[in-house]
């Protein structure tokens, strides 16, 4: 950094990215990476909380005793796994070290895909029983929260898949590893909703719980009222 | 020429993330435990998985997407947008369980 020039504005890459600066200091990419993440997580959300609303609305379909806990508990598992499996394609690719790097990003995606065979297998069975988007209120609310998270695994998926191809050609090296970072926290922020949908929406919801929860909230809303 | 993509300190090396991720599988193991304990009541049982739930999220937040070692800035702009979409799911739980009575 040159003399004279303000403290805030530093070089914040090398590689590609060395004479990139930005007035914070701080990566543009990477940045933008947090704010999408920030933004999908309001997304979710509402997905959720609709959910919430919605779960007693079976109509005459299935209810949630048909949540298949064992089934969805080693999916999590899987999830949770393949989040182990990018932060040491990371932690590969930080150190130089591609056969690792392309080993574990590779380990992440086949795990991913994994994950989209349970919920294939999963939704599979609820049609067999039933629910379908169509069959009740609860069925479209769980099937479009639980779909929409299942795409963006394979989103995910397909950008593993194009990292890791993409690193025979040179261009994913050790010099650009933000690649991959920035890559890693879109997997993990799907591992992280999933906790929330795994613990809100399958174990509370199959034990019947949110009534509990939607009569106190209502109970705080009469009590400022 | 430094790296700096905004990360305060040292990334935990392969050992701790392993360690972190026997950690989250025991603390999925004891969700899917507490599901199937009889005689709990359900506010317990609500309690106990949202708080396992949420330690796994810090979890995964703070060390797999590096929070606790970057820069404050990326903290930010996720964890306020994410109390903002708590604070909407709260309201929408009560404003429905309210226009519903």
């Amino acid at each position: 950094m040159g003399t004279g020039e303000p403290k805030r504005m530093q070089y914040i890459a090398q590689g590609p990215e060395a004479d990139h600066r930005t007035s914070t200091g701080l990566n543009n990419r990477k940045l933008l990476m947090w704010a999408f993440l920030g933004s999908d997580a309001m997304f979710f959300g509402p997905l959720i909380t609709t959910h919430l609303i919605n779960r007693t609305a079976t109509q005459t379909g299935p209810t949630e005793d048909i949540f298949n806990i064992p089934l969805t508990t080693i999916s999590t598992f899987v999830l949770l796994i393949s989040s182990l499996a990018m932060v040491l394609a990371l932690a590969g690719i930080q150190r130089g070290q591609m056969g690792q790097f392309r080993f574990w990003t590779a380990a992440t995606a086949l795990l991913g895909m994994v994950f989209i065979g349970f919920q294939m297998t999963e939704f599979a069975q609820f049609a067999a029983e039933g629910l379908t988007p169509r069959s009740s209120l609860f069925g479209s609310s769980f099937l479009i929260l639980t779909g929409l998270h299942g795409a963006h695994v394979t989103v995910g998926i397909i950008w593993l898949w194009s990292i890791f191809f993409t690193s025979y050609t040179g261009k994913i090296k050790q010099a650009n590893s933000l690649d991959v970072e920035i890559a890693g926290l879109y997997w993990h922020f799907v591992d992280i909703v999933w906790i929330v949908i795994f613990g809100v929406v399958y174990l509370i919801g199959a034990f019947g719980v949110e009534d509990r929860l939607l009569e106190h909230a209502g109970a705080a809303v009469r009590l400022v009222g | 020429m430094q790296l700096d993509h905004g990360t305060h300190g040292a990334h935990p090396t392969a050992a701790v993330y392993i360690r972190i991720a026997v950690i989250l599988t025991i603390i999925t193991l004891g969700e899917f435990g507490v599901f199937y304990l009889t005689g709990l009541s359900s506010a317990v049982m609500t309690g106990i998985i949202l708080a396992l739930s949420s330690v796994k999220f810090a979890v995964v937040a703070g060390y797999y997407m590096h929070l606790k070692f970057d820069n404050w800035r990326f903290a930010a702009l996720f964890v306020v947008p994410f109390f903002i979409m708590l604070l909407i799911l709260i309201v929408l739980l009560a404003l429905f369980s309210s226009l519903t009575r």
